[in-house]
């Protein structure tokens, strides 16, 4: 069998994924920390100890993602958006629209039946636009990011914010914990924050069915609703939403070993 | 009888009163804060003994500031727009573009006549406020009064390339840990303000002279960094953080002449000094 590997150093989380005959063999997700390149090294590290694989069974690695640079191991590297669009064609066929919600950017792009991105939109470099909003809150009401979707599912009366500048939310925050405002309540407010913002801009680039939602905020249930609702449209949501560019990065490799024979 | 007007500037982060009548009589610059937001009535309790007078002597009260709606004892509430373009045309007259950097805001103002013409704002974004220099200097373990001196410091500024606040502060940390000097990314830091402020106040086509208010005219560092952006030096009045609260007290004295002038009754609010009860 021939194996490969996709990597991707996220600017918050790293993940990798160990591929073989279109098939996910393993897969891991860490943070990424300070120095990309030890991350690097010890994700894959893990990933082939999971496969029971070494390095050099590996026939080619991709490595894509804010810290691609970094993997001194790779074969090459590749764009966020072309991963992205082949990892989502991978998990959904159908899917014509997608939205990445990362740790600094949230990205809306169109993909054909065959895979490739026909059009991209970016955010602006603003915590409120990507999944780091979602971290900034939940450090101010002491919570876990990973309890933050079922928690705010919870609202009854959501609090929005006046704000769309994580900045000034993380302060408003402050004080409606202080008026005595729940929890889930405000993360429903930060929800619809983000989600506005979001849903702007799958407006702009226009809604083409089926509509997948990837990246780390589309482990945050209350999130992923929020759009729905905003867009009036049921989303596909991967399994594991954080590893589909890694995803698609294997898959990139997997072309690269049979085009090369 | 002798004439006193009260200008009240409730800023996002500081509350400012002056008692005047021909010149300044007193002034008190307290913090706004979450808990002081109902509290103008104590900054202006403070400002009245400062003047040796009592609430029965003040002619006319007008409030300003985003939280102005917070004075329940004010005879108006009048933009912050309005009395700064005042104020700054009372004590530097020769100025017609203001720059002002508040806690959570910036803008520029075009004046002419003494009076307000044109202006831009921002108050969506902490970058280019006052808030974006908190958040990373406490990133950087520096207090905020410090930033300025210690910038003056730097021998090879470096590039923030971060617009957004959140992730400059990370990106300061990094710089941090990779060894850069740290007068060097405070002058950086600075440079960044500058940039965003420099950029938003050039849509007014900015004329000499040219004041620069708020607390961020406190910052000698973003001060050098704003005059490099514009290739001139800028003004600082005196205190920049009252031009809002004296112009406030001055669109009072324009109030009341006009009044007496025109011979009509002055609508005032009861002497009585007490906490806000609806406040935003």
């Amino acid at each position: 069998m021939v194996y490969v590997v996709g990597i991707d150093i996220g600017s918050a989380f790293s993940k990798a994924v160990v591929m073989a005959e279109n098939k996910i063999i393993a897969y891991q997700v860490l943070p990424s920390g300070g120095n990309y390149k030890i991350t690097a090294e010890q994700i894959t590290e893990k990933t082939l100890a999971k496969a029971k694989l070494s390095l050099k069974d590996i026939a080619y690695t991709v490595a894509v993602g804010y810290g691609a640079a970094s993997v001194s191991f790779s074969s090459e590297t590749a764009s966020d958006i072309s991963c992205l669009a082949r990892g989502v064609h991978y998990l959904f066929p159908d899917a014509r629209t997608a939205i990445d919600i990362g740790g600094q950017f949230t990205r809306v792009f169109k993909l054909d039946g065959r895979g490739k991105a026909t059009a991209f939109l970016l955010s602006e470099k603003c915590a409120a636009g990507s999944g780091r909003f979602l971290q900034v809150i939940a450090r101010v009401l002491q919570i876990d990011l990973e309890d933050i979707g079922e928690l705010s599912l919870k609202s009854k009366n959501r609090v929005d914010f006046n704000t769309g500048c994580a900045v000034f939310a993380e302060s408003e925050a402050v004080s409606r914990v202080a008026e005595g405002a729940a929890k889930e309540d405000i993360l429903a407010g930060l929800h619809r924050t983000l989600a506005a913002k979001i849903q702007t801009m799958v407006a702009r680039i226009g809604l083409e069915p089926d509509c997948a939602v990837v990246g780390g905020g589309a482990k945050d249930i209350g999130l992923v609703k929020s759009i729905e609702q905003g867009l009036g449209y049921r989303l596909l949501v991967p399994e594991e939403p954080q590893i589909v560019a890694a995803l698609g990065a294997a898959l990139l490799a997997e072309e690269k070993v049979s085009k090369g024979g | 009888m002798s004439q006193y007007f009260t200008g009240v500037d409730i800023g996002s982060t500081m509350t400012k009163v002056v008692i005047m009548n021909q010149t300044t009589l007193a002034s008190v610059i307290g913090p706004t804060g979450p808990e002081h937001r109902k509290l103008a009535n104590r900054v202006m309790e403070e400002a009245l003994a400062k003047a040796k007078l009592t609430f029965e002597d003040i002619t006319y009260v007008v409030a300003t500031g985003y939280g102005r709606i917070n004075v329940p004892f004010a005879d108006k509430q009048i933009t912050e727009i309005s009395c700064h373009a005042r104020g700054v045309a009372h004590l530097l007259p020769e100025v017609r573009t203001v720059i002002d950097i508040g806690g959570q805001d910036s803008k520029g103002i075009k004046l002419k006549e003494g009076r307000a013409v044109d202006f831009v704002m921002n108050d969506k974004c902490a970058a280019g406020t006052g808030r974006f220099l908190e958040v990373t200097a406490e990133e950087l373990g520096v207090s905020l009064e410090d930033m300025g001196r210690l910038s003056l410091e730097a021998k090879n500024k470096v590039e923030i390339s971060s617009i957004c606040t959140v992730f400059a502060a990370q990106e300061v940390v990094a710089k941090l840990s990779e060894g850069v000097a740290l007068p060097d990314i405070i002058a950086g830091l600075h440079e960044a303000i500058a940039i965003r402020v420099y950029g938003m106040v050039r849509r007014l086509k900015i004329e000499r002279e040219v004041a620069l208010t708020g607390g961020g005219a406190k910052n000698i560092g973003l001060v050098k960094a704003l005059e490099a952006k514009l290739g001139f030096p800028v003004l600082v009045p005196p205190e920049p953080l009252l031009t809002g609260a004296i112009g406030a007290a001055l669109m009072g004295r324009d109030i009341v002449q006009e009044a007496v002038k025109k011979g009509e009754t002055l609508v005032r609010s009861e002497r009585r000094l007490t906490e806000a009860s609806i406040f935003t």
